[in-house]
């Protein structure tokens, strides 16, 4: 009797902690959906990629951090120090610091990955390219010699782009690395990676190196994340309204309201990254008449898409760059504004009639352009509208949708005339990487290539001495591009997330531009 | 009577068929229907429930919903029709060549074809869209050669059993070539049962055109088709119900109409074993 009694009180008491320990296991766990546009990533390899998500900045950190109000903080260089002409930077490293692989983070890794730019194939060299060679001072110290003055070295070198890899894993594996294996010092480990699918993140239990700008600079307190990839943002919604996932990394304006009516969902918001933009192939006739540029760009009813699409959240877009940064601020001239009686008139001049059918004819062919966008719902209506607004003012455009991950292989066969797409950066050499002459097709979807923008770019891109210059530069050439109509700009949204409030409990303050590092050191799961 | 009349007869046919002559007859006379246009957008008419003014509300850009259905089956209907008569012509000389022949040519059409009936339908008009490109015309095309297979193996079975009659040697022995044989005896022979296996497959044809509308790869806004619709719709299934909800009847209706009175159709012609031969 006592026996048997022992017994049930014993696996009683087994199952009640296995009961706890489950639970425990379970609350450590939280699968986020990546943002629609961040959707098809192809690698987690920061060095080669043209397009990298959320997790990235999980698995790499990097050697400073920017604080919300973007100015920049301590990560893995404790401190740094410009030489007063700025052709020298020496940057005193954090001790302790080991890579996933158990490499150890110093001086000679530091120089290595810096390396790593120059002799990698790929767009992203440039961020690395005024660094002329990086040398080792001490075991944790070491100094960029610079080939020119880079005010914008801060800023890049707190960019996913310049997560710092492990060098010799990064050598050894080839394409491999950031899809089979990847290894970085950031607070979580890559477990798996499906392309296109899911990403599953396991806490780097030895991390202590978090950025200044995060509360906890230790482990973080999740212990396994899942990023899923769900492309169509009223699936995402449902699948957080029946608890199939905590966290919606993007959510759209017309969503909004559907996740406020809910009692256990939040939204979340920041400052927005992106701009929506029409971009205009400047090659491909009748684009290459500059009047028929402007005439497709001015067609564009910036106020009514922000009403009717985005639901009045966000902001209009009047340039290439987000309103946050001082190289927006051209003259007003410069600015795109919705004008169609300036559209009609430019179209009147180059020789396109008003014809039947409220479509423009010159010399017997119809004023018929091409309009691409992508396939989530919400390029799919922006771009509808897009192409009523510019049937308004005569221009007949068709639409082609292409699926979201294939879009960019599309754009670089040059083929398109229009197309309706958004890009997310918040510094302005983003006016550079899609409208230098040197990437045409994509980045450069507008395939322009202007002399006179060549050598502003090079200016702004090279020319500056510090920061001054740099914004003064940036703004001359921002400017000039945009005189030249390779694109509409359309919408600015806020970066809005959304949450299980039962689940996730959000830091107080995420002193950050972006929710990344720091916002995933200091997240909770509750219970 | 003729059999098509006659399948009126049956309650489930004749409803069916009423129904089908409703939307073909709405999908041609679409402009005397509506006052609406179905490309003109109203943006402050967004997303509004129906009402006197539109009979099943509106759409994301104001449009009348009534309209852009009756459109859109202008589109579904055309396309998957289209593309059926195609597949139709197409498998019949296919087969009929093949069991003529017989040989190599019976083989190699046998062959290709038994492959190809491995694929589920979709796979093969989706790998065809990507190749071709999306837009009505690549569906189309996508759409007739998914279901090719189905009637060379129907115009085939037939052309073989029809091969061996008596009435075909005596055209033979009174010197009839092979294209009067096979124009003039054995095709109108085989028709009946190529036909009302055509119609069903019209059914099929309809939900994979929505299918592949659905994906954007069918008509490009804003041309309407009821997959299209269906697609713009599901993003706003939460604000706008009946932005999904009407053109899914519609498909649904439409399909089930054109089974059950192609069911009606089979017991009348009395053709039911023959086309189970074939397939």
């Amino acid at each position: 009797m006592t026996q048997l009694f022992r017994k049930t009180l014993l696996s009683a008491s087994v199952s009640l902690a296995a009961l706890i320990a489950a639970q425990a296991a379970t609350a450590q766990e939280a699968v986020f959906v990546m943002a629609t546009n961040e959707v098809g990533a192809p690698t987690y390899n920061p060095i080669k990629a043209t397009m990298l998500n959320t997790a990235t900045g999980l698995l790499f950190d990097r050697l400073v951090s920017q604080a919300a109000d973007l100015s920049y903080h301590p990560w893995l260089a404790e401190s740094w120090e410009e030489a007063p002409d700025g052709m020298a930077w020496t940057f005193k490293l954090k001790q302790g610091v080991t890579f996933h692989n158990g490499e150890p983070f110093n001086a000679e890794t530091v120089k290595a990955w810096i390396e790593l730019f120059k002799t990698t194939e790929g767009e992203n060299g440039y961020m690395a390219e005024a660094i002329a060679s990086a040398e080792v001072v001490d075991e944790y110290t070491v100094k960029f010699v610079m080939s020119r003055p880079e005010p914008n070295l801060l800023y890049n070198l707190s960019s996913t782009f310049m997560g710092v890899v492990e060098p010799k894993s990064f050598a050894a594996l080839g394409d491999n690395y950031g899809v089979t294996e990847v290894y970085g010092t950031g607070p979580f480990k890559l477990e798996s990676f499906a392309i296109g699918q899911e990403t599953v993140l396991v806490r780097n239990e030895g991390y202590t190196w978090g950025p200044e700008v995060a509360a906890n600079h230790g482990p973080a307190k999740v212990e396994r994340l899942t990023f899923r990839e769900i492309p169509e943002d009223s699936t995402a919604f449902l699948e957080l309204k029946t608890g199939g996932v905590d966290f919606l990394l993007s959510v759209p304006a017309d969503l909004m309201g559907e996740v406020q009516k809910e009692a256990n969902l939040a939204v979340l918001t920041m400052p927005g990254q992106d701009v929506w933009y029409m971009p205009i192939n400047v090659t491909k006739a009748p684009f290459d008449d500059i009047r028929v540029r402007e005439a497709a760009a001015k067609a564009i009813n910036q106020e009514e898409i922000l009403a009717s699409v985005f639901g009045g959240v966000g902001a209009v877009a009047d340039t290439f760059l987000i309103s946050a940064l001082p190289e927006s601020h051209v003259p007003d001239g410069a600015k795109i504004h919705y004008d169609p009686a300036r559209s009609n008139a430019l179209l009147d001049e180059a020789g396109w009639a008003m014809g039947e059918g409220g479509v423009r004819m010159k010399d017997g062919q119809p004023l018929k352009v091409t309009l691409w966008t992508q396939s989530d719902s919400i390029f799919r209506r922006l771009t509808e509208v897009v192409q009523a607004q510019l049937k308004a003012v005569g221009i007949e455009a068709e639409i082609t949708t292409f699926d979201s991950s294939t879009i960019r292989d599309q754009y670089k066969t040059g083929e398109q005339q229009l197309a309706v797409r958004s890009y997310n950066w918040d510094n302005a050499d983003i006016v550079d990487w899609f409208f230098g002459g040197d990437r045409l097709g994509y980045p450069n979807v507008s395939m322009f290539n202007d002399p006179k923008a060549e050598e502003l770019r090079a200016a702004a891109m090279t020319g500056a001495r510090n920061m001054d210059e740099r914004i003064a530069n940036f703004t001359a050439y921002h400017e000039y591009v945009l005189t030249q109509f390779p694109m509409a700009p359309i919408y600015q949204p806020v970066q809005a997330m959304a949450y299980n409030t039962d689940r996730i409990a959000l830091p107080e303050k995420i002193d950050a531009p972006a929710f990344g590092a720091a916002a995933f050191l200091d997240l909770q799961v509750k219970e | 009577m003729i059999a098509p009349l006659r399948a009126f007869r049956h309650p489930q046919g004749g409803l069916a068929g009423c129904w089908l002559i409703l939307v073909i007859a709405a999908a041609l006379a679409a402009p005397l229907l509506t006052p609406y246009a179905y490309d003109v957008q109203n943006l402050p008419q967004a997303y509004q429930p129906a009402s006197a003014q539109h009979w099943l509300g509106t759409d994301e850009f104001g449009r009348d919903l009534l309209t852009r259905l009756i459109y859109g089956a202008r589109t579904s209907l055309s396309v998957s029709a289209t593309a059926i008569s195609i597949s139709v012509l197409c498998g019949m000389v296919l087969g009929a060549a093949a069991a003529w022949f017989g040989g190599w040519l019976d083989r190699t059409v046998t062959m290709v074809v038994d492959l190809s009936w491995s694929f589920p339908e979709i796979l093969i008009a989706l790998i065809l869209v990507a190749i071709i490109g999306p837009g009505t015309t690549g569906v189309m095309i996508a759409i007739a050669v998914a279901y090719i297979a189905q009637f060379t193996r129907l115009t085939r079975a037939q052309i073989m059993t029809l091969k061996g009659e008596t009435f075909i040697e005596a055209a033979r022995s009174l010197g009839a070539g092979n294209a009067h044989i096979l124009f003039r005896h054995l095709l109108p022979n085989a028709l009946a049962p190529v036909l009302v296996s055509a119609m069903l497959a019209t059914g099929d044809a309809i939900i994979l055109e929505a299918t592949l509308g659905f994906f954007g790869l069918g008509a490009q806004p804003p041309v309407p088709s009821w997959g299209g619709m269906m697609s713009a719709g599901s993003a706003l299934v939460f604000k706008a119900p009946w932005v999904i909800i009407f053109p899914g009847l519609a498909v649904a209706v439409t399909v089930v109409a054109i089974n059950l009175y192609g069911d009606a159709l089979i017991t009348e012609l009395d053709i039911r074993s023959r086309l189970r031969s074939g397939a």
